[in-house]
């Protein structure tokens, strides 16, 4: 049984595409054969977010209008088994691309894998009518900030008048010291506003620019925590149900910083 | 360290996270209802003068707004009556 997910949230810039990105990898370390799809048509990132971007030469639109067969323009990763990248167009809009266009090539995936990713261009037209064309469910990016928050509250009530099953939450970028000290919404006051199940807390975190500079998603990284939220939610994707909800932490001090230098960094969990 | 400070120094600033909540709160209203902040004062006023045709209201305290309840919008008011009129009747 396969599925396709598309990965949304309204704001530009919150983590879609790291997410989708590093939930692609996870999955694929699962065992689970995936494919990311860049549904950002005109301005691509997905295939630089996993160093892929010397690979392409054929992308969605290519494949969409028949120039090339779909197996041509995906792009096998070579760090792991069974992940795969479907580029956008970069010198294409989202015009290029119907709605119905987006289902059939969906459905095309949906034959060869078992999950297949698609990451959400920001704005809710057209880019993002395609994007959700084809998918069997969504999740959610929110950041806890007041402009985010609003913003995945209206994507939710797009996704479900798309009348697709209510979409689950991933809280990005979450400071576990900010919470404490009452400066940022935490996990229950995120839930009680937007009323959607959560999948997954991700920590903000120094690793996703180091990640993002090199190509190289946390996922594969199994010291990184941000790399251990990703692979978490990654099996909860799958549906395993008893991975509990906690915010991961980086323990300070010079004590903590020396036992990461020597490779038994910790994975601390604190409440959300 | 910083609750120590603060202490220290008398900061009682309480935590910037609860104003977020509130404003979203009111934000998610009006993003659904679509009424602008003049029609909603509008609203209120106009609701305000027919109660005040049957009692004697405590403007000062009155609190008629829009409210998000699960899925659903709702009107709430706390209209405190110093007492009904015995000239409740309705206008001819």
């Amino acid at each position: 049984m396969s599925e396709c997910i598309v990965i949304t949230s309204g704001k530009g810039g919150v983590g879609k595409t790291t997410t989708t990105a590093n939930l692609g990898v996870a999955l694929a370390r699962l065992g689970k054969r995936t494919v990311v799809v860049d549904a950002d048509i005109g301005l691509r990132n997905l295939d630089v977010i996993l160093g892929l971007e010397n690979r392409i030469v054929y992308d969605l639109v290519h494949v969409i209008e028949g120039e090339c067969r779909l197996r041509q323009a995906l792009i096998r990763d070579k760090r792991t088994d069974n992940l795969f990248l479907l580029p956008a167009a970069q010198t294409r809009d989202k015009n290029a691309v119907s709605p119905e266009q987006m289902k059939k090539l969906v459905a095309d995936l949906k034959a060869e894998f078992d999950f297949v990713l698609i990451d959400c261009p920001a704005g809710i037209e057209q880019g993002f009518k395609n994007s959700i064309a084809g998918a069997d469910r969504a999740i959610v990016v929110v950041t806890p900030e007041v402009s985010s928050v609003r913003d995945a509250d209206r994507i939710i009530g797009l996704v479900e008048a798309a009348e697709l099953p209510e979409p689950q939450l991933i809280i990005n970028r979450f400071r576990a010291k900010m919470v404490k000290a009452g400066d940022m919404m935490n996990k229950d006051d995120v839930l009680e506003i937007l009323a959607i199940p959560l999948i997954g807390m991700v920590p903000d975190s120094e690793d996703i620019i180091v990640s993002a500079n090199r190509g190289t998603p946390a996922a594969f990284d199994d010291k990184s925590i941000v790399g251990e939220a990703y692979r978490r939610m990654a099996r909860r994707i799958t549906g395993e149900t008893d991975i509990p909800f906690v915010a991961l932490e980086e323990p300070d001090g010079w004590w903590s910083t020396m036992k990461r230098w020597m490779g038994l960094a910790e994975v601390r969990e604190v409440a959300g | 360290m910083n609750n120590f400070f603060d202490r220290l120094f008398g900061n009682t600033r309480t935590g910037s996270k609860d104003d977020a909540k509130a404003r979203l709160k009111v934000l998610l209203v009006h993003d659904q209802v679509d009424l602008t902040p003049s029609q909603l004062d509008a609203m209120r006023a106009e609701i305000l003068e027919v109660i005040a045709r049957y009692a004697e209201v405590d403007r000062e305290k009155v609190d008629i707004r829009l409210e998000r309840a699960h899925d659903q919008v709702r009107l709430t008011s706390s209209v405190p009556v110093r007492r009904v009129t015995s000239r409740g009747a309705v206008p001819a």
